[in-house]
């Protein structure tokens, strides 16, 4: 028989480390051709923050992200952005490139004014053009780039931001976290009660980022977060006899599969954060964090027995319909 | 046609907010992606660890002359090669890069042997003579937190306690209408990323550097400095292209072994894991035991939680003190809570080396904090969404910490949006 369930889950989770210090730096060259390079510690590891830093320096100097190269990770020439962990490196290395880029467009625009006998604060860029009183103008960045380098001068910036927080005193007392963000999950799911096997039908994770700056990479992470989520609520485990991990291999250790993919549905929540670039938070953990809970929800809306011991597998499933003294997990005991 | 064309953006108003292609998609999809273990250098070596077997024991000797005598066998290098300290961690240096006197879990690094080739390696490894003397082993936090357990480091096995006391939570629980314990459990898990560990170091006019695949390039260089007992202006490492990481290469792995071939032989040396050696050695998720007490009123509101949560760290403290604090600050979930109190343990054991994974040990208090939460709306028959709704943080709201939020709290937001989403799918509806 098939019983089906619905769950929820929600979270909150503190963007950077916890009541420390935890800078990003940045380092931004505007070159001749219009190029915007930018150097960060900040290391993409598949997770696509060197393509939301791009369009970071991109958004902030009016240009296209074509025209940014992101050279990240390498301590031979970034400075340092910390780690790529705790939902930080948009929030903390985007503000670090925004302020780089903000410096090196602060020289151009100073220029511009010169050659407009405008004030700079009258002017900003956008679409590769320099604007005046929120009019584009025939000027154009490489125009006025061509004109810094006449006078010698070169276009370049440095940034960084540490978020603010406070440590935390004996009692726990403080604000550990600059910003923090918000999820919530629905999970649908299906238990055959026969086999013990749960599938998880449709999930529904509305996430607030703050803003998302790519909001397909908000998507994917989303995406990739919940199928985490399931392996964590009903199939993965390390198992350790004295210390020795029994299944060190992808035959014995088991993950989702393209098979255990539901449908999943994003919805992106933007509460915009003043302290971040263009409203940006995180959602790389938050991603994965409520899936498990909604889902062992869900398994007790189905069944009305609640696990209280991750993963929830079909042997315990069983068991505890057994134990209930479900007919169709029974029947398969008596012998 | 010129890629930069006038400068102008393409589509839409801004580049924010807009899904640009991935700067790094092109390299990936096609496969030309130049990750660690596709890199060569003309005269690499090849390296490879002997590791422990045993989860605790005394190192006694390394016999490796056996070894060192196989054909193609450059060397092989022991805690006494080492010029700088033999210790690293991110935030206690406790883990030795090659083991000199205590084995303190299985997978710890004894030996590492440097050769021309993998069938090298393959024959040199098992040649290696080791005596120790084995210690008993501690296998849970429960049993490294008894009384009179020995100490894996030296100086007790809880390596880390956090307290968050706020209110008097015993007090609200005598005044509360519904009151829910319970325990909860959560397993060890491993990140599964699609790339093994690998690295490739060379030096060149006194630098050493390093691609590696890591999460944090700068702690990588601050560690292969001290380790070698060099500058930092003598270590630069670069991030090789990293296929998935999920906290999993925030610690060191590869970086300080190769900087110490390549520095002692003069030679690039390059090492890739096994899926299996990074399955077993690599730090995993925090296995977890969650006490939780929840109280609330007749209408649903939290008044008091009491959680006690116990992370087993494992041989090192890697990110554990990190995870079991994060885990006490997010314990009571996004809610307003008047009387809190929360502890949180993170023990030391001789099991695999827990750390930094996705979520950092809220991913396991928000199974607890969700059921909890669930069971106090059944107590009281009412609806999940409303109780959340209920107690949701709201701007002006603190946090278990005294913390204010004041702007930029999107929970509410994300509750009515999915139930929302979830009526208009026509997963919620007809059954509520």
């Amino acid at each position: 028989m098939k019983k089906r369930g619905i769950g929820v889950g929600c979270m909150f989770y503190g963007i950077g480390n916890t009541g420390m210090p935890n800078p990003a730096g940045a380092f931004l060259d505007l070159t001749d051709d219009g190029t915007v390079l930018v150097l960060t510690g900040c290391a993409d590891i598949g997770q696509g923050s060197s393509t939301v830093l791009a369009q970071i320096a991109a958004g902030e100097l009016g240009v296209n992200i074509e025209d940014v190269l992101v050279v990240a990770g390498d301590t031979g020439v970034s400075p340092d952005a910390g780690a790529t962990s705790a939902s930080r490196q948009t929030y903390i290395s985007g503000n670090a490139v925004l302020l780089a880029a903000r410096q090196a467009k602060e020289v151009l625009l100073e220029e511009a004014a010169g050659i407009m006998a405008a004030a700079a604060s009258d002017l900003c860029l956008r679409d590769g053009h320099v604007w005046r009183a929120g009019e584009k103008t025939p000027l154009t960045v490489k125009e006025v780039l061509a004109a810094c380098r006449k006078k010698g001068k070169l276009t370049l910036g440095s940034g960084w931001f540490n978020p603010e927080t406070t440590g935390m005193d004996e009692t726990g007392r403080g604000a550990p976290y600059a910003t923090y963000s918000y999820a919530t999950q629905v999970a649908e799911i299906e238990v055959d009660t026969e086999t013990g096997k749960v599938s998880v039908l449709r999930l529904v994770a509305a996430h607030d980022v703050g803003r998302a700056i790519n909001p397909k990479s908000v998507e994917g992470q989303i995406e990739g977060g919940c199928l985490m989520g399931i392996g964590y609520a009903l199939l993965e485990e390390v198992k350790l006899t004295e210390g020795r991990i029994g299944n060190p291999r992808y035959a014995e250790y088991l993950l989702p599969m393209s098979l255990d993919v539901p449908e999943i549905h994003a919805i992106i929540v933007e509460e915009p954060e003043i302290t971040g670039p263009f409203g940006a938070k995180g959602v790389g953990e938050p991603a994965l964090i409520p899936t498990a809970a909604a889902i062992a929800n869900a398994v007790a809306d189905a069944l009305g027995v609640r696990f209280y011991d991750l993963p929830i597998t079909p042997e315990k499933i069983l068991a505890a319909l057994s134990a209930k003294g479900d007919g169709s997990a029974r029947m398969g005991e008596i012998t | 046609m010129n890629r930069r064309g006038s400068g102008c953006l393409k589509d839409g108003p801004g580049v924010i907010g807009r899904n640009c292609r991935r700067v790094d998609g092109i390299a990936k999809v096609k496969g030309s992606a130049f990750f660690a273990a596709d890199r060569k250098i003309d005269g690499m070596l090849l390296a490879r660890v002997l590791r422990s077997r045993v989860p605790h024991a005394v190192l006694n000797k390394i016999d490796a002359r056996s070894a060192l005598e196989v054909p193609g066998v450059v060397a092989v290098y022991t805690a006494s090669d080492i010029p700088g300290e033999n210790r690293v961690g991110i935030i206690v240096k406790d883990e030795p890069v090659l083991v000199d006197d205590r084995i303190r879990r299985v997978g710890d690094a004894l030996a590492l042997v440097v050769a021309e080739s993998e069938e090298a390696l393959a024959a040199a490894l098992p040649a290696i003579k080791v005596w120790y003397e084995e210690l008993p082993g501690i296998f849970s936090p429960a049993q490294a937190m008894a009384g009179g357990a020995p100490a894996i480091h030296g100086q007790g096995n809880i390596q880390s306690v956090t307290r968050i006391v706020k209110g008097d939570a015993d007090s609200a629980l005598k005044e509360a209408r519904v009151v829910i314990s319970r325990r909860y459990t959560t397993q060890m898990v491993e990140h599964a990323y699609l790339e093994p560990e690998a690295g490739l170091a060379a030096v060149e006019d006194g630098q050493v550097t390093i691609w590696a695949s890591t999460q944090n390039p700068h702690y990588d260089r601050r560690e292969v400095a001290r380790v070698l007992g060099i500058g930092q202006n003598r270590v630069r490492v670069v991030q090789a292209p990293t296929g998935g990481g999920f906290g999993g290469k925030l610690d060191i792995s590869v970086q300080c072994l190769l900087g110490l071939a390549a520095w002692k032989s003069g030679r690039p040396v390059r090492m890739v894991y096994s899926r299996e050696e990074s399955m077993e050695f690599s730090p995993k998720r925090h296995p977890c035991v969650i006490d939780y007490t929840s109280a609330c009123d007749g209408d649903g509101r939290l008044l008091a939680v009491k959680v006690k949560i116990v992370g087993d760290t494992g041989a090192y403290a890697s990110y554990g003190p990190a995870t079991l604090k994060r885990a006490a600050v997010h314990a009571s979930g996004p809610y307003q809570v008047p009387n809190v109190f929360i502890e949180a343990y993170c023990v030391y054991t001789n099991n695999p080396t827990a750390g930094a994974m996705r979520g950092f040990g809220v991913p396991q208090v928000a199974f607890a904090h969700e059921s909890q939460m669930d069971l106090l709306a059944g107590a009281l028959g009412l609806d999940p969404f409303t109780i959340r709704l209920r107690n949701c943080f709201q701007p002006g709201s603190a946090t278990a910490t005294g913390q204010r939020l004041i702007q930029s709290v999107g929970i509410g937001q994300t509750i009515e949006q999915a139930r929302a989403g979830a009526v208009q799918l026509g997963v919620l509806g007809g059954k509520r």
